[in-house]
């Protein structure tokens, strides 16, 4: 078997265990375990990309081992979690929390590593249903409001989005004929321009919306900061936040279905106005909803639309250059925000606990009073996230501007502009978040523990991706998106 | 496969009719019946694309839409309506007329959208496949149309036919069978969450902390 396969496998077996058996802080434990194994089998896939469905491409194993890096991190960081929040739910319920982390990890990486339009779409179907119990686990009446939005919204994108699955298995029919080939993302694209152009649109549209409503594009992004705000921040935060990469991974393998059925003169329409629209509309919401949030995992919510919209948007210009600057703001903004979430929970847990209610601004503030190294962590995450220089975003920010420029030069205005508003919405929050007083008087200083150290392998990671990016890993990366053009 | 076309375009007109009346009504009981007819339908269906086309997923797909859609899911939905008492008719956001006539547009859409792009398709599926979207917009506008949870399900439910129908009409697609599952597992989730939700509607020891945890940190 393939260590493709055994990736996806494993924490799949393993949730079942989790479920069943265990205490919350063993549970723990065996997450962790599992999740190294995870990682290093995610490297593996390097060596032994499988065969048949499950047959991960050079985009899904660099993301497979992003996604295995984040699960390795956050289940450490998890362990800290778990010990404070352990009198909050019951056994069994931590039982689930467990499962559903690993099944969310073995969701995810099937949907990176799937040669097949079905099986993405199963994955995907049950990361949204893993996340679903997930966000629902706390049973406040606002977590389980905020679970039913995700159900509902996940439920009809899902709908929409094997709609446009089926649909392109019959557009592939011409081509390709009956059966498994019909499937599968390398037949298609190598077959891209025999694929019956006008169907392929149809079910471009709705893929576009299905998987849309998971990479939280506007409008269909209504789920998500009720959903990174009200559940377990591990699980609900962290680890889906990988899942808006799957969902803009399979937008960007069918973008290019439709854009090589145009170029081979199908009768496909040109799919980059959608995603420009969807991205720019993405942006421009996040950058008028970013100000007056009360709640940092909504506020950081509301910035992972945003990513995603650059992400879309990029995706839309088009051109090797586009798509590369693409995937290496979604590599690095996914590993800015799993260290802000890391950070973020661990300092609301040291305020007194890491439920729901405790992550207001006005509860956080005055960090660096309390616990300097992990106010400085957090206020580096934050800055990260701005893409001011030397922030890693900046070099992914800057390539999809200038690209923009010189491909659609009048949609680089509002696109700067949405950039700019959204980094000034993140940057006026630093100061008051670390050097404002505290809420209460005469809080001690706390130590946050060798945890957060996670975090902080995550920024160096960063900047070493934006800055002094190995060879090996450019060559793969432009060889990726110059195939996905 | 000539034969094939008039009953399975019957069956899918029936599925259509199921659905376009599950928009006009209003009550409850009478929702859950027209949605158990639909997946009467689309099981007939299912065993005849699993004949005509000779395959056995098709089949085994009809087995679980039977057995599960229904019988198992509409009993589940008759005892939540029974156990909470939602007998009342379901508050509407417009006029069932209006929304009748959407659901006139919306049909045409369909046909005008899928028919002309699929002129080259195998033509077995390309009415099949119009009428399959008409019934996934359909089930969308009653979920849309509705203020009450149970009644939404019920319109998600209708649209998860809908795309059921489309794929058993793919001239052979692999993995129906697993992916009707997986549509049926949400679904069934879907029912729970209602009756989770009935339910603390419903109970005296109503927790309204959350609610309350939200006024105060704000939104």
């Amino acid at each position: 078997m393939s260590a493709a396969a055994l990736a996806v496998l494993l924490p799949v077996l393993a949730a079942i265990g989790l479920g069943f058996a265990g205490t919350p802080l063993r549970g723990a434990y065996a997450n962790l375990i599992v999740c190294a194994v995870v990682f290093l089998l995610t490297i593996g896939v390097f060596f032994s990309p499988g065969t048949g469905v499950v047959q991960a491409d050079p985009l899904g194993m660099i993301f497979g081992l992003l996604g295995g890096f984040i699960a390795l991190t956050t289940a450490i960081s998890n362990i800290d979690f778990v010990r404070g929040e352990v009198e909050n739910m019951s056994p069994g319920r931590w039982r689930v929390y467990h499962a559903m982390c690993q099944l969310m990890l073995g969701a995810t990486l099937l949907g990176l590593y799937a040669d097949n339009i079905g099986l993405l779409w199963g994955a995907v179907e049950t990361a949204t249903i893993a996340a679903t119990l997930g966000v629902s686990l706390p049973r406040t009446a606002s977590a389980l409001e905020a679970a039913w939005k995700y159900f509902v919204l996940g439920g009809v994108g899902i709908a929409l989005a094997l709609f446009g699955t089926a649909v392109t298995y019959l557009a592939a029919q011409p081509a390709l004929g009956p059966g498994l080939a019909g499937m599968s993302f390398a037949a298609l694209s190598a077959h891209a321009g025999q694929l019956d152009g006008r169907l392929m649109t149809l079910a471009f549209v709705f893929l576009l919306f299905g998987y849309g409503t998971k990479a939280a594009l506007v409008p269909l992004h209504g789920w998500l900061p009720d959903a990174y705000a009200e559940g377990p921040a591990p699980l609900t935060a962290t680890l889906s936040g990988l899942l808006l990469n799957v969902a803009l991974i399979a937008i960007l393998r069918f973008r290019h279905l439709m854009q090589a059925n145009v170029a081979s003169g199908g009768d496909a329409m040109l799919p980059g106005p959608f995603l420009l629209t969807l991205g720019l509309a993405s942006l421009l919401l996040t950058a008028f909803s970013l100000w007056g949030r009360r709640d940092s995992r909504r506020f950081f919510g509301f910035s992972s639309i945003e990513h995603s919209g650059i992400a879309a948007f990029a995706f839309g210009i088009g051109g090797g250059a586009a798509i590369f600057a693409g995937l290496l703001h979604m590599l690095l903004h996914t590993l800015i925000k799993s260290a802000l979430f890391q950070a973020l929970t661990r300092a609301a847990a040291l305020r007194g606990g890491a439920a729901p209610g405790n992550f207001g601004f006005s509860h956080l503030r005055g960090l660096a009073a309390t616990n300097r190294p992990l106010a400085w962590l957090l206020g580096a995450c934050i800055f990260a996230l701005t893409g001011l220089p030397p922030s890693g975003l900046f070099s992914s920010e800057f390539l999809i501007i200038s690209q923009t420029i010189q491909r659609q030069p009048l949609l680089s205005l509002p696109l700067g502009l949405g950039l700019v508003v959204c980094a000034i919405a993140i940057i006026r929050l630093i100061g008051p978040l670390l050097f404002n007083p505290a809420p209460r008087r005469g809080m001690l200083p706390v130590k946050a523990g060798a945890g957060i150290g996670a975090a902080g392998v995550h920024l160096l990671v960063v900047l070493v991706l934006a800055f002094a990016m190995p060879p090996a890993l450019v060559r793969m990366l432009s060889s990726i998106a110059g195939g996905l053009q | 496969m000539i034969q094939a076309y008039p009953l399975a375009h019957a069956l899918a007109a029936v599925l259509l009719l199921c659905a376009f009346a599950l928009l006009s009504q209003r009550r409850l009981s009478a929702m859950i019946t027209l949605y158990q007819s639909e997946a009467l339908v689309l099981s007939a269906a299912a065993f005849w694309q699993g004949y005509a086309q000779g395959s056995d997923d098709l089949v085994l797909t009809g087995i679980i839409t039977l057995s599960i859609k229904g019988v198992l899911l509409p009993m589940a939905l008759r005892r939540i309506v029974h156990r909470f008492n939602l007998i009342r008719a379901v508050e509407t956001v417009m006029p069932v007329g209006l929304s009748m006539i959407l659901g006139v547009l919306l049909i045409g859409i369909a046909v005008k959208v899928v028919l002309p792009s699929t002129a080259s398709a195998v033509t077995l599926t390309r009415e099949d496949l119009a009428i399959a979207l008409s019934v996934v917009l359909l089930g969308l506008l009653v979920m849309t149309t509705r203020r009450n949870a149970l009644s939404q399900v019920i319109g998600f439910l209708s649209t998860e036919n809908g795309l059921v129908l489309a794929a058993i009409g793919m001239p052979g697609m692999p993995f129906v069978a697993e992916l009707s599952v997986a549509l049926l597992v949400l679904a069934a989730l879907l029912v729970v969450g209602v009756f989770v939700f009935q339910l603390r509607e419903h109970s005296e020891t109503l927790d309204l902390s959350g609610i309350e945890e939200i006024e105060r940190r704000g939104r």
